[in-house]
């Protein structure tokens, strides 16, 4: 497949966007990359899946919009190496999660985000994030040992001297409620909720 | 009394290039001097008998010569005057920025007169006062005995030049002795290292201008007017070189093992050792770190050269130049555990596998694993520790890794070519004949893969590099027995220890810095010192060579020139000096020292730009040549011929700015009347006092420019801004300040910006 680029193309707009995001830390990190692949060499994802994470930054550089809705953005899971090893001082990890906020925007991954959902609850109900119930099961079978490990937790730390575990006081969960419903996130995640559940 | 000075203006027709714009009759009307005289051509023979006649008959103490730009004439005139003190002598500028930057004769020639004027007052304040000539002693220090040393100590030996010679190891030779192969990219071919280092080893060894200091450091220096007191400390060698014959006795009877630096530590040797075959002085050494002190080589020594009790010992030397060539390390692989270098034995660096190759190495030559086996696969990982933004990372690539791994590559090849050797790089930079090199490697079935490793790990016997190939887009995991990283070249130990001994300035990665990248590549930021090798920035054998007889040659434009300087300089008055040190903190130029409990300024290096006096709480410092009051003389000069409703702008320019000032005369661009330019030796010498007297005495407007690459550039601007806010305190406009980048060729650039202050002005003066 041949590619034109127009006089009046501006392929390098996508990456001024994403250098702009507030969430980007990196400076013009994403226009120093010289696509030497280190990123891909040390990432988890693009050994066990199709994420490559030097072609993310690729596509961004060539202005491919289309990325946004590209399915393997979501493989990501945060583990920052890409971001550590980076010899260009970028960090594809960030402009994964601005991508993803993208798609978001645009109302596409909400498949994604709605299995997560339940970290978005926790903060209502304990104020704090919480791994969903939904995942226990997963856990359990990758982490041998670890639904023992937290059925036992307290008798763990009393065992080992801690406290037990701080969970914020009521008044500490009514403010962070307010102020999660004030900044809009509640209605977020209530879209993303209300959206999924209609469609299946 | 300065006011009954006698001057003596002489003005110049220029052929009508001055004259057909300006009206010198009008001119000569407006002057009130004890002399003018005028001719078409000035800057001729015949001008010069005017203007000599003119000082005998006349009896002139000053001479204002208004013609064309001091830039292109000044060293006539300064002639001409004679025997007048040719800084007695000043020259108005009216052709370059009077007749051919303004159309408007009446205008021009109101400029012309406020200029001369300008001239007339300033040469008033001129004091007779001699250029500064220094000769440098022509003894000559090199630092670093590595391949870059050498060439530079043999140039100028072979130019009838005394060289000291250092060399902090044992033995000169460097990294070059060590690295087998060498490949110069129109042969095609890898040849002896050693082959062509030795004769130049030799050659340097029988020169008899040639000092060779081993086992040698600078540890203290002082400079003095272009002379440099250093103090060497000489560490024991503890053999003595005259008697040793270096039978290799000694090293047979030493009981001690230790692994061996030469060979990358691949190899041991003796505690008493000679570092490699033809190193020099042709002599054993001992280690005393890890002697036991059996004296079992003193019984097997037949000539009794052995002397355990060896001191160190200091050593002065004087010296006119120096030249650092203290060289480079290698990236530490310690700081990229994830290659494993450490962890496991074969993975190696280049330098190392340098030393497996070459035939006086560990394995005389064979390329064999850890377990005496042939590697089946040679992985190369390039750019480890180079063009790499993480800690302890370089920015910059160093520049040989790619060729040195082709190289390595291709011996590799041409003996073993069973093993398949594959280079994972970023990018392969060859540039120049070095490309026909690569392509020469690729038909040696060398194969390249595109991408920056990740990790190695171990699998098995085998290693894992984990890659991915980027112009597949696929992650990849090669298994191979032998990994070799090609680490980045850093700036050594001695770099960085010799760049704060002799206070030179370095670069953000740590390299000896030169003082400017394009047109002077071999001096550093201090007079009389200068760089060449890889002490300077990654290079190969070739640049270090190249820039070490620059070098040189540099030196050696010193010992046979010597050096003019304008006597413009700062002079300390040792009554009121209290030694605080606060000038040689404020000196941009590295110009002041504490020598003999006295500040020293070195003529060689000061500027005359004034900054130190500002710091100096005791006022013991002045810069000769009266150059404040020459300042305010000129303002003066300049604005008292000042007509109601003329608008007046002055500009301070220094040799740069006004040069692109100049440039806009000659290119016959044009700018406002109003534009009155002032020349000063620095343009930190303009004081607000004068900026202050000017916009209260008449001038509308002070511009001031400055060349951004001027070592004193941030702290003019700063100044210029607090002379602003002060303005703006009196309760006066700060946009009648200006502070504006010059550029030489940028001249359309300054002249727009004259009319773009001139318009403003306006502007302000028409609200008022």
């Amino acid at each position: 497949m041949s590619i034109q680029q127009k006089i009046n193309d501006s392929p390098i707009e996508f990456a001024v966007q994403i250098i702009n995001d507030v969430k980007n830390s990196k400076d013009e990190g994403v226009l120093k990359c010289v696509q030497c692949g280190m990123c891909t060499s040390t990432c988890p994802a693009a050994r066990h899946s199709d994420y490559n994470p030097r072609e993310i930054i690729e596509r961004v550089l060539d202005g491919d919009l289309s990325i946004i809705e590209d399915d393997s953005l979501w493989d990501c899971f945060y583990c920052y190496t890409c971001h550590s090893v980076c010899p260009a001082g970028n960090s594809v990890c960030e402009v994964n999660q601005i991508l993803k906020q993208i798609a978001v925007y645009k109302g596409i991954g909400y498949d994604k985000l709605y299995e997560y959902l339940g970290f978005a609850d926790s903060y209502f109900t304990a104020a704090i994030g919480a791994i969903p119930e939904i995942f226990f099961t997963d856990i359990d079978r990758d982490v041998p040992g670890w639904w023992d490990f937290r059925q036992h937790l307290d008798e763990i730390r009393s065992e080992l001297e801690l406290d037990p575990p701080l969970m914020p006081p009521k008044d500490v969960i009514e403010e962070v409620s307010k102020i999660l419903t004030i900044t809009g996130f509640k209605d977020k995640i209530e879209r993303i909720r209300s959206a999924e559940e209609e469609s299946k | 009394m300065r006011d009954d000075l006698k001057v003596g203006v002489f003005l110049c027709e220029c052929g009508g290039n001055i004259s057909d714009i300006v009206d010198l009759d009008k001119v000569r009307e407006e002057l009130d001097v004890e002399f003018i005289g005028q001719f078409e051509n000035l800057c001729s023979l015949n001008g010069r008998k005017i203007i000599r006649d003119a000082i005998f008959d006349h009896d002139l103490d000053r001479v204002v010569v208004a013609a064309c730009s001091p830039i292109s004439h000044e060293k006539t005139f300064q002639d001409y005057v004679k025997p007048l003190n040719p800084y007695l002598m000043d020259m108005a500028n009216i052709r370059e920025q009077c007749s051919w930057v303004h159309s408007d004769s009446e205008r021009a020639t109101r400029k012309a007169i406020t200029l001369i004027n300008a001239s007339i007052e300033k040469v008033k304040q001129s004091d007779a006062v001699d250029p500064i000539y220094c000769q440098t002693p022509d003894e000559v220090a090199i630092i670093g005995g590595g391949i870059a040393g050498m060439n530079a100590a043999l140039s100028l030996a072979k130019q009838g030049t005394k060289v000291t010679l250092i060399e902090q190891s044992p033995s000169i030779g460097g990294h070059m002795a060590k690295i087998g192969k060498v490949f110069s990219p129109v042969k095609i071919a890898e040849e002896c290292g050693m082959c062509l280092l030795n004769p130049i080893l030799n050659e340097l060894v029988w020169n008899e201008n040639i000092e060779v200091l081993t086992n040698t450091k600078v540890i203290e220096a002082e400079r003095r007017a272009g002379t440099y007191n250093l103090i060497l400390e000489k560490s024991p060698r503890y053999i003595d070189t005259e008697k040793c014959i270096a039978c290799g006795k000694c090293a047979e009877a030493c009981e001690v093992e230790v692994p061996n630096d030469w060979n990358d530590n691949l190899s041991m040797r003796k505690a008493i050792y000679r570092p490699f075959g033809q190193s020099y002085p042709e002599a054993y050494v001992i280690d005393m770190d890890n002697c036991s002190k059996c004296s079992n080589c003193v019984k097997a020594c037949s000539m009794k050269a052995i002397r355990l009790r060896g001191k160190s010992e200091r050593i002065p030397l004087q010296v006119g130049s120096i030249i650092v060539a203290t060289g480079h390390k290698l990236f530490d692989m310690e700081k990229r555990p994830e290659y494993g270098y450490a962890r496991y034995d074969d993975v190696i660096t280049q330098s190392e596998l340098g030393r497996i190759t070459g035939v006086n190495g560990p394995t005389k030559g064979k390329l064999l694993k850890s377990n005496g086996e042939v590697p089946k696969r040679v992985v190369m990982i390039q750019c480890v520790g180079s063009r790499d933004e993480k800690p302890d990372g370089h920015k910059y690539c160093s520049k040989i890794c790619c060729t040195v791994a082709l190289k390595n590559a291709n011996i590799i090849k041409h003996k073993y070519p069973d093993t398949d050797v594959l280079i994972c790089y970023t990018d392969v930079r060859t540039p120049g004949m070095f490309e026909k090199y690569y392509k020469h490697t690729q038909e040696n079935e060398v194969r390249f893969l595109r991408g920056r490793p990740g990790e190695v790990v171990k699998k098995g016997d085998n290693y894992i590099v984990r890659t991915e190939d980027t112009l597949k887009g696929e992650f990849v995991e090669i298994e191979a027995d032998m990994v070799v990283l090609s680490t980045a070249m850093e700036p050594s130990e001695g770099t960085e220890e010799i760049a704060e001994i002799l206070n030179i300035g370095t670069t953000e990665d740590g390299f000896i810095k030169e003082s400017h990248p394009k047109i002077k590549p071999v001096a550093t930021d201090v007079q009389g010192i200068f760089v060449c090798g890889t002490a300077h920035e990654p290079k190969d054998i070739t640049d270090s060579i190249m820039q070490a007889t620059a070098a040189a040659a540099k030196v050696n434009e010193y010992n046979y020139g010597g050096v003019e300087i304008e006597p413009f300089i700062a002079e300390i008055d040792n009554d009121r000096c209290n030694l605080c040190g606060e000038c040689i903190e404020r000196c941009k130029y590295k110009s002041m020292s504490i020598q003999n409990d006295e500040i020293y300024i070195d003529p060689m290096s000061c500027t005359g730009c004034g900054k130190c006096l500002v710091g100096c709480k005791q006022r013991a410092i002045t810069v000769n040549g009266n150059i404040d009051e020459k300042i305010m003389a000129t303002i003066k000069g300049a604005l008292s011929k000042k007509r109601d409703g003329e608008r007046m702008i002055l500009v301070f320019l220094d040799n740069i700015g006004y040069t692109a000032a100049d440039n806009i005369g000659v290119n016959r661009l044009s700018y406002p009347e109003s534009i009155h330019i002032i020349k000063v030796i620095s343009v930190n010498r303009v004081r607000p006092r004068h900026i202050k007297y000017a916009l209260e005495n008449g001038a509308d407007g002070v511009f001031i420019g400055e060349f951004p690459g001027d070592l004193m550039y941030d702290e003019v601007e700063r100044k210029i801004q607090r002379a602003k806010n002060r303005l703006q305190e009196l309760g006066e406009n700060p946009e009648r300040i200006t502070f504006s980048k010059v550029y030489i060729p940028y001249f359309s650039g300054l002249a727009r910006k004259f009319n773009e202050f001139d318009a403003k002005i306006a502007e302000l003066d028409d609200e008022t």
